[in-house]
């Protein structure tokens, strides 16, 4: 009675694409948690690119130590009194040791870990396309070197290794920098993109609509980049979107033990650390810093999340 | 309102004016408009449509399992005078575990792949011991006196037997001998559905049994409990033409064993002609036409129905086209006005289109829901 | 999976190794009493130096001629070690007074007493969790327990480590409101600090357990007290990443066929729930929770460095300041060799949960 019409094996997918875009977006919209993560990284980026101009870029280097350690936001009491007398302009989130405006400087180092952590996700993303591409469609000896590749990578925990490649490198005359951490992080996070498009590959490959396009005589390369590509890129997105808040977890984790081109640089781990000594006293400088590399990762996460939600194709029954 | 399809026979199952209605992202889907349907007991009843007419949402709706995104609109289920829309959720269960049995297409999906066969039957009668104490004390007494028990020694027998009566008058059993009894019960019914080595089967996981073997466990876990109302859900679809046969033989067989009724679901009429007693046609959400099974090859009333027996191919007819039905399935979201079917009727008038005919007997036993018949 | 451990140990021997001075190789075995002669001749033994190099000077300067290739290097030391001489470790404080296996060996049971428990501690909240926010799907508990699961996944634990202790410690109040009194009495910053409350004999070397063996109540209650704020630490963001996978495996097994099927023949919810769905569901949730145990037994760096819990974790960052290669190594093969052990050991549950495995 009813003939059934294999929709996959048609290569016109694309079609069918552009309503499920609808349908995602609308999905999107309708989740309050989605929402939030959207508000909270675009908000992040936004302000990483603005910063300068939101905030005088000089915060950091404007010591007033006659100020230090203030607290005079009323909304909170936390149970002691300010060591020097604060009494004048209100500093919403108190000042540091040197006398700084905490809000400015939290503000201005938002940017060092959002960059560091798209650099280190593009980075490992576009490793991990490549190689994964490559040793999921070719297979074979190929696939299997690079598979073993991974295996040892991923034995090893991301801060050891990270810590190891920072101080050898720092040891070999190279000076700690930036660079050299978002080095080292791409150097451990490249291994799950490599295995994420892997397989993803590998299932993309055995869809009937591959091998349409191969009865129809198209090249193995042209499939590989034009088709399977970009279809097996949702699961990659959600990784690249939780990666980016993993990224800023681990490079202010990083930093915070110290492996920081020097211990003043505007980072928000910095910030945490150079509030440690002082927890007892002004636990303002621990906890607004931290607080704000939490929402950012939340935000992302949320992010991540939603977009895995809403492309998981078993959910949206 | 409709009439009743007759007097005399009591009805197991009546379904009245069922309205369900699904809520998806792209708009409300009114999957059943107002479906009226009635079981006897102890006949088989066909129930067949295109896919995607509601028959599967019909048997859901009647045991309670429908999704969450679906509404029971309006309309009731009565099951022996019991609606079974309005039972709380712990009763439901009794009366799923009781009285209706549902068996699925696939048995591929919904039989659970990490536990054995044996296991998901006997977790049914663990579900509720009290209520299978009596059967299974019974089984084991029928089965101790007949002709499996001939190799054993009488004394053995003897004594198994008085002290299995025995705790049939204390009325509960140990927990160890519910075990032990639900074991050889599971066993003797999976012997019923003709599966071989039935003590084999018990202890395999589903994996390891063809989808024919499968199906028959399935069907097993349906009997055990002896329900007054069995729905078969295409249960021959997934399996190869020759299995088919069997299971169908199978049925026919246990209908005289079972003393429930069978709401058999289909969309191949070959079926229908060889098992059930009557049939009820379901198009687009609703019963278009019921009639007993030869009634309805013979005079098919409505139109739709004619055009699925015009649409069967004939091997002895060699016109070489074959017939089909124009048009296609409505869209549920925005079905069309009045009679459902009016868009692909050859014989559809203006009144078609501005209401919807109710289902009617238009002779003893046949009913129609079409404004070319009476009014 | 030998050909990774050995893939392993030789990246890093030779980050270690091949990009800093040969001379860092001799440093846990060097005694400040040698003359250049016998740093020489330890430095031939050690395979680092060949035996045409002529003088402890031109080893030292790395004159060619002098330094063994990075594979003979290698390959001497894989000698060493499989003979059991990692030397004498470089920590800060103990340099030259122990071998790097007693200093590992004696600091592991504090990493995997704090592994014990904030496993214990994720397991038995991300679990109920899970299968809670899958069974109430889009209701209330859904979306609190996703809230916390995100929000612990999303912490920076050495942050969340502070907080504790300013929550534990500080006397907060929010417009006037006390939160926590304070109470300074917990001992948050020092890692292990008991008082004088006598000894215990070392039977596993942990504290907790062993205070309970040694029968000294008060003993464990400071070490069970100490335990806490850093195992809590580790376990949120477990928690976090445990109830996600729970929660998303559950809701797909609860939405298969064999659940409506189970649904269809009466069974009681519970017994749908556990028996056919969790068992189901389990198998991701048993390979994060291998993975996670492997990760915390492994030290979780950052969180024995900010409570200064003596592990091996916060070892490692000291042995990698002092560029302690041996330690570095032992370390990562251990910690390599653990992630393989729990690997196997989840691939035996999944055998036993999973019946189409043990016949295919």
């Amino acid at each position: 009675m009813t003939v059934e019409r294999d929709e996959e094996s048609r290569p016109e997918e694309g079609a069918r694409r552009a309503s499920d875009i609808r349908f995602s977006l609308h999905l999107l919209r309708s989740n309050p948690l989605v929402v939030a993560g959207i508000i909270i990284s675009v908000g992040t980026l936004v302000l990483s690119a603005t910063s300068g101009f939101i905030v005088n870029s000089g915060s950091w280097q404007h010591y007033q130590p006659e100020l230090g350690l203030c607290w005079n936001n009323p909304v909170i009491n936390w149970g002691f009194k300010n060591i020097f007398n604060c009494g004048g302009k209100v500093y919403t989130l108190g000042t540091d040791l040197k006398g700084r405006d905490l809000l400015s400087m939290i503000i201005l180092a938002i940017p060092t870990d959002v960059e560091i952590a798209l650099e280190v996700v593009a980075s490992a993303v576009a490793i991990g396309v490549v190689f994964g591409a490559v040793a999921g469609y070719a297979g074979g000896l190929l696939d299997e070197f690079i598979l073993r590749l991974t295996d040892v990578f991923l034995s090893i925990p991301v801060i050891l290794l990270a810590l190891v490649l920072v101080v050898v490198l720092e040891a070999k005359g190279l000076p700690v920098s930036l660079s050299l951490l978002t080095l080292a992080l791409v150097v451990t996070w490249w291994p799950v993109y490599v295995r994420l498009v892997r397989s993803q590959v590998l299932s993309e490959k055995e869809r009937p609509y591959v091998e349409s396009l191969r009865a129809m005589g198209a090249s193995r390369t042209r499939i590989l980049f034009l088709h399977v590509i970009p279809n097996s890129i949702y699961p990659l997105l959600v990784q690249a979107t939780l990666d980016i808040g993993s990224v800023i977890l681990t490079v202010s984790a990083l930093i915070f033990i110290g492996l920081t081109p020097n211990p003043y640089y505007p980072e928000l781990g910095n910030l945490v650390n150079m509030g440690i000594q002082h927890l007892a006293i002004a636990p303002w400088l621990v906890i607004f810093p931290g607080l704000t590399i939490f929402i950012i990762s939340l935000g992302f996460n949320l992010l991540g999340d939603g977009i895995r939600d809403v492309f998981d194709p078993r959910l949206r029954r | 309102m409709q009439t009743t399809a007759e007097s005399g026979s009591e009805n197991v199952l009546v379904i009245r004016d069922l309205k369900v209605t699904f809520n998806t992202y792209a708009g409300d889907v009114k999957a059943l408009d107002g479906v009226d349907l009635s079981i006897r007991k102890g006949e088989i009843l066909g129930l067949v449509g295109e896919s995607g007419c509601g028959k599967s949402v019909t048997s859901l709706a009647i045991c309670g399992l429908l999704p969450p995104n679906a509404a029971v609109e309006s309309g009731e289920v009565l099951l022996n005078g019991n609606n079974l829309l309005k039972l709380k959720k712990e009763q439901l269960r009794l009366a799923r575990l009781e009285d209706i049995a549902i068996v699925f297409q696939d048995p591929t999906t919904y039989l659970n792949p990490v536990l054995t066969v044996g296991s998901q039957i006997t977790e049914i009668i663990e579900a509720a011991p009290e209520v299978f104490t009596k059967r299974l004390v019974e089984s084991r007494l029928a089965e101790l006196a007949g002709p499996a028990s001939a190799g054993r020694p009488a004394a053995e027998i003897e004594a198994e037997r008085s002290k299995l009566r025995s705790s049939l008058e204390g009325g509960r059993l140990p927990r160890g001998e519910v075990k032990r009894l639900s074991k050889l019960y599971a066993v003797s019914v999976l012997n019923m559905v003709r599966l071989p080595d039935p003590e084999r089967v018990f202890r395999m996981y589903p994996f390891e049994l063809s989808g024919g073997m499968k199906q028959r466990a399935m069907i097993a876990m349906a009997l055990i409990r002896g329900p007054k109302l069995f729905l078969a859900d295409e249960i021959t679809t997934a399996l190869d033409v020759t299995v088919q046969a069997q299971i169908l033989e199978l049925l026919k067989d246990l209908k005289e064993q079972i003393s429930g009724s069978v709401m058999l679901i289909t969309h191949d009429l070959g079926i229908v002609a060889q098992v059930c007693d009557r049939v009820a046609v379901m198009y687009a959400g609703n019963i278009v036409e019921v009639a007993g099974v030869e009634e309805l090859f013979k005079r098919p009333l409505h139109p739709y129905t004619q055009g699925l027996l015009a649409a069967v191919p004939r091997p002895d007819v060699t016109s070489g086209e074959l017939t089909s039905i124009e048009g296609s399935v409505p869209d549920l979201i925005s079905p069309p006005t009045g009679c459902r079917f009016h868009p692909r009727c050859p014989h559809a008038f203006e009144r078609c289109s501005n209401e919807k005919p109710r289902l009617l007997e238009v002779s003893p036993g046949h009913l129609v829901a079409c404004f070319l018949y009476g009014k | 999976m030998v050909a990774v451990l050995i893939a392993l140990s030789f990246i890093m021997f030779y980050l270690a190794r091949g990009l800093l001075p040969p001379t860092t190789a001799l440093a846990p075995f060097i005694t400040p009493k040698m003359n250049d002669v016998e740093k020489l001749a330890l430095a031939q033994s050690l395979g680092v130096a060949t035996a045409s190099c002529p003088s402890y000077g031109a080893f030292s300067t790395q004159v060619a001629g002098c330094i063994v290739p990075l594979w003979g290097q290698y390959i001497g030391w894989l000698h060493q070690i499989i003979s059991g001489n990692w030397g004498y470790t470089l920590l800060p404080g103990i340099a030259g007074t122990q071998t790097t296996w007693n200093v590992f060996w004696a600091r592991f049971p504090y990493t995997a007493e704090l592994a014990i428990g904030a496993s214990i501690l994720t397991i038995l909240i991300g679990f109920p969790l899970g299968i809670i926010s899958a069974t109430h799907n889009n209701k209330p508990p859904d979306h609190v327990s996703r809230v916390i699961a995100l929000g612990g996944y999303s912490l920076p634990q050495f942050w969340f480590a502070a907080i504790l202790q300013v929550v534990f410690v500080l006397d907060l109040t929010v417009r006037g409101a006390g939160i926590f009194p304070g109470s300074g009495s917990l001992s948050t910053t020092c890692g292990i600090c008991v008082g004088n409350i006598g000894t215990i004999h070392a039977y596993t070397g942990m504290p907790v357990v062993d205070s309970i063996l040694s029968g000294n109540l008060a003993y464990f209650w400071d070490a069970l007290v100490a335990l806490i704020l850093p195992a809590l630490t580790l376990a949120v963001t477990s928690i976090g990443a445990l109830t996600r996978i729970i929660r998303s495996s559950m809701l797909e097994s609860l939405r298969q066929d064999y659940v409506l099927l189970a649904r269809s023949k009466g069974l009681k919810e519970r017994v749908v729930v556990y028996r056919h769905a969790l068992r189901n569901a389990i198998l991701p949730a048993v390979t994060i929770s291998g993975l996670l145990v492997a990760f915390f037994l492994g030290g979780a760096v950052v969180i024995e460095d900010v409570f200064s819990w003596p592990g091996v974790g916060s070892t490692a960052v000291a042995a990698i300041s002092v560029v302690d290669v041996n330690f570095i190594e032992l370390y990562t093969l251990v910690t390599a060799l653990i992630i393989v052990v729990a690997n196997l050991a989840v691939d035996i549950i999944y055998a036993k949960v999973d019946p189409r495995i043990r016949y295919t």
